[in-house]
């Protein structure tokens, strides 16, 4: 019977433990969810977007609000990712340590490590999914292809949440790293992703950090499902950009996991 | 007074066999080559001091820690291949905690079964099980943090049974418990044991593994220095009884030449420490006698028999609890 639970156990399980370590903050998860789109839409896209569109554009000829609510969707995601990559790992490492207690049970750290990744991409998915629907209501969804954001905005932010999970499962003490991680990267991908303006705006030498950032393929590609007009090469080549760090990022935690959970 | 070899035991089949088995960090050598064998339905104890390799034997064994050199093999497959198998069948106690403070009692024990692949409707009863166990069914749904450290103990010792282990791995199982709640937790080891399952324990405390253990080994800088039975350990390397002379501090000085007249039959001898003088004999009382004639002015004496913490001082020229 116990030789039998070894096969019935999966990474699932790793996603449940974080599934009711949530319910917790269900309350505040919900309120965060439901007020960054809505706060972030009105300022940006209603408040600002009005000057923008007094002024002209070259927002695609799209009202500001249409072009820089995808944008922001994947932003959010990036955010959020993470944040969560960042706090769960070293959570269950270092201040909860409920990875030990998980790796001395069927579970192998591959497992806990998937999981882990797992669970962050379903709150992605919800959280995406969410702003979609408040997107809608504000009339910045123009066509049934927006739908795609949300793969969009979900790969990129796994691509960059996998190898900050493995730089986190490496880390004794969170102090540095965290502020380094958050002031000198996630921020500044903010601002050269082409979240509020098409990188074409930048210097080159933004263009060039832009196109290292996931964050902007993903933003890209979200921009693409929500006003069409994009080459199937370039869709492609954004594709194969994210799937590319995700194929070194992902065996990478998994590694630094496995190294972190049994020595 | 040698305990017969434990004859089931000796004929039922080896669970955990370990060859040569080392633990290195670096440089440092926290298991130095050991080898023993745990059978089915034993209660198998390391006893040792700080830093002696225990804890580091038992991850190994518990498929946490990989050995750095040397054979092992649990419920007869190897860790390095079968580490999710094995640990399927294992309970653990670590010595540190690993219980979720944020979550209550309950999902404690829920969550920890579901890890194991256990289904959701058994699982419930099985929860409720382990409550009782623990005595902890009426902090079922407060959460784990603020519960007191044997409480939390026991909590940890109660999820370690929620996949009906074959073999139970216990770190220091009653650190930090009040002599009560050891007692009563003894008594749960013993009843798990007459149910079938193995046990195999780390302690410091000589009276937790003379009432626990069927056989034991003693570790030192990640050697062992002897194995046995409690009460064979006792007579290979002590005497009967011991005479204890307590003096002040620093009171003790000297005493070893004064008693040299004392001592008479073979394997008596003299263990000085800074405040007390311990006198392995045959006849304590008449060493006391001896002693007081030889001149030596104690300030209170006493009598007792043998423990497992005098082999620990034969064996290892130190004090276990200090
Ligand atoms: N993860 C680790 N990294 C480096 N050294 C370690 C590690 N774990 C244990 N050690 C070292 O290995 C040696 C044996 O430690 P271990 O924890 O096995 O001893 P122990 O017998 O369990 O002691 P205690 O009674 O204090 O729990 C010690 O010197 C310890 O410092
Ligand atoms: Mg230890």
């Amino acid at each position: 019977m116990t030789v039998a639970a070894a096969s019935r156990t999966s990474a699932w399980r790793v996603v449940e433990y974080h599934a009711v370590n949530a319910r917790r903050y269900l309350t505040s998860v919900i309120v965060l969810s439901v007020l960054t789109p809505l706060v972030y839409l009105l300022a940006l896209g209603v408040g600002l977007g009005t000057l923008v569109n007094r002024h002209g554009t070259g927002t695609l000829g799209a009202p500001y609000l249409a072009f820089v609510a995808p944008g922001l969707l994947a932003a959010a995601a990036m955010q959020t990712a993470a944040t969560h990559a960042a706090n769960l790992v070293m959570g269950g490492f270092k201040w909860i340590r409920v990875f030990y207690g998980m790796s001395a049970t069927p579970l192998t750290s591959r497992q806990i490590c998937d999981g882990t990744l797992g669970f962050i991409a379903l709150r992605l998915v919800g959280d995406a999914a969410l702003y979609l629907a408040i997107m809608s209501s504000f009339g910045a969804a123009r066509r049934w292809e927006i739908v795609f954001a949300v793969p969009a905005a979900v790969g990129a932010a796994m691509a960059f949440a996998a190898p900050v999970a493995a730089i986190v499962a490496s880390m004794q003490s969170e102090r540095n790293l965290f502020n380094v991680l958050f002031r000198f990267v996630v921020t500044p991908m903010f601002l050269f992703s082409g979240t509020f303006y098409p990188v074409s705006r930048l210097p080159e030498w933004g263009r060039w950090l832009a196109a290292a950032s996931p964050l902007w393929h993903g933003t890209e590609l979200a921009r693409a499902a929500a006003l069409g007009g994009a080459s199937s090469a370039s869709v492609l080549g954004h594709v194969g950009y994210l799937l590319a760090w995700l194929a070194v990022g992902v065996p990478l935690a998994r590694w630094r996991f496995r190294v972190r959970a049994y020595r | 007074m040698v305990a017969p070899e434990q004859e089931p035991a000796a004929a039922a089949p080896v669970l955990i066999a370990a060859r040569g088995l080392t633990k290195r960090f670096g440089d440092l050598v926290a298991v130095a080559g050991i080898d023993f064998e745990v059978r089915r339905g034993e209660a198998f104890g390391f006893l040792g001091p700080n830093g002696a390799g225990k804890s580091s034997t038992m991850r190994m064994i518990g498929c946490v820690a990989p050995a750095t050199s040397g054979e092992l093999r649990i419920l007869g497959l190897d860790p390095q291949r079968y580490g999710p198998r094995i640990r399927a069948r294992l309970g653990v106690v670590p010595q540190q905690d690993t219980l979720d403070l944020e979550l209550t009692v309950r999902e404690n024990l829920y969550i920890y079964g579901r890890y194991f692949g256990l289904p959701r409707e058994g699982l419930r009863a099985k929860v409720d099980e382990l409550l009782r166990f623990a005595q902890l069914s009426d902090r079922a749904n407060a959460k784990v943090e603020p519960l007191s450290g044997g409480m939390k103990r026991r909590l940890t010792i109660a999820r370690s049974l929620v996949n009906d282990p074959e073999i139970l791995l216990l770190d220091e199982p009653t650190t930090g418990l009040d002599p009560q709640a050891r007692h009563v937790l003894w008594d749960r080891l013993y009843r798990l044991k007459q149910s079938g399952v193995t046990l195999v324990l780390t302690t410091h405390y000589m009276d937790e593994a003379e009432q626990l253990c069927d056989r034991l080994v003693v570790m030192d800088g990640g050697r062992i220095v002897a194995e046995g039975a409690p009460a064979a350990l006792i007579a290979e390397h002590s005497t009967r009884e011991v005479a204890e002379l307590r003096f002040e501090p620093g009171g003790s000085a000297g005493a070893v030449e004064r008693l040299a007249g004392v001592l008479s039959g073979a394997g008596e001898r003299v263990e000085v420490l800074p405040d007390r003088v311990l006198l392995y004999v045959e006849d304590g009382e008449g060493a006391v006698v001896s002693a007081l004639d030889a001149g030596l002015r104690p300030l209170s004496t006493l009598v007792r028999r043998s423990t497992l913490e005098d082999v620990f001082l034969r064996l290892t020229g130190r004090s276990l609890v200090d």
